[in-house]
């Protein structure tokens, strides 16, 4: 998958920072186009081999459980809990990753600022 | 977690019901219809989200589970705006299988599974599976006063 094809679908924009790679992620993400999300970002992590990912969430207005399993297999992708960050949750994500006790494998902060000092 | 208390707004719907096909392009629609319908039975932004994220667990799950992938089979949805609540039907003609009957998986967070299932545990104050003779009827309810069930969290959804 070409990283123009990635950028075009979910994933609105890629960059690196040092051994980080930041990626927007916007929409809304179910289990119709969840699969499309696992794709891209694994074939990301595949690529750049990441120490850190961070993913910036600001505009995903909606995420069910199989977007939140795409993200959790990113973890384990990347390595393990905390290299994945996950910024500018809407509260319906939040909350839902808080309902699933899965908002302590991630690292979640405000910004991707944040995110990228720690 | 809030929910409104006023009554049912007179000119909101009784009871809506939906029939669809076990295709994962229909979860996105259907969700917004019961959020719509939600809306209109009095509760908030963030319970008509809420009510929706658990529609959309249970169809997931009947996509997965009890139709196996199978594509194009039926699946029916009544709502009833009830005066105290509303009250979720979910209808399948699969497997007939009850997740509340399988021994419960040790929970791993990097492998996770049964969050639907959780998500309608924690948001619903009441979930019922009812095994049919040809498969299962899945019934929630959700009260517009916030319950105080054990283990019901409440968090600031914004």
């Amino acid at each position: 998958m070409s990283e123009r094809t990635i950028r075009t679908n979910l994933i609105s924009s890629i960059r690196k920072n040092g051994d980080a790679l930041v990626a927007s992620i916007i929409g809304e993400v179910d289990l119709s186009n969840s699969p499309v999300l696992r794709a891209a970002l694994m074939d990301l992590i595949a690529r750049h081999a990441p120490k850190k990912l961070v993913l910036n969430l600001r505009h995903v207005q909606y995420m069910d459980s199989s977007a939140v399993a795409v993200l959790v297999e990113a973890v384990r992708k990347v390595g393990k809990p905390g290299q994945v960050a996950l910024t500018d949750l809407q509260p319906r994500v939040k909350g839902l990753l808080e309902i699933a006790r899965l908002d302590t494998i991630f690292q979640i902060t405000g910004t991707e600022e944040e995110a990228l000092e720690k | 977690m809030t929910t409104m208390s006023n009554p049912t707004p007179a000119d909101s719907p009784r009871c809506i019901e939906l029939k669809i096909d076990s295709y994962a392009e229909n979860l996105t629609p259907t969700r917004r219809a019961v959020e719509a319908f939600a809306l209109g039975c009095g509760f908030d932004e963030t319970s008509q989200g809420e009510i929706g994220l658990c529609v959309n667990e249970a169809l997931a799950n009947v996509l997965r589970h009890a139709y196996g992938g199978a594509t194009g089979r039926p699946i029916a949805i009544r709502l009833e705006n009830m005066p105290d609540g509303i009250r979720i039907a979910v209808r399948d003609w699969g497997k007939g299988l009850n997740p509340m009957t399988l021994a419960p998986r040790e929970q791993d967070p990097l492998r996770p599974g049964g969050i639907g299932l959780i998500c309608l545990r924690e948001l619903m104050d009441e979930i019922d599976f009812h095994p049919q003779t040809d498969g299962m009827m899945l019934t929630m309810i959700r009260r517009r006063q916030a319950s105080r069930r054990p283990g019901r969290r409440t968090r600031d959804c914004g």
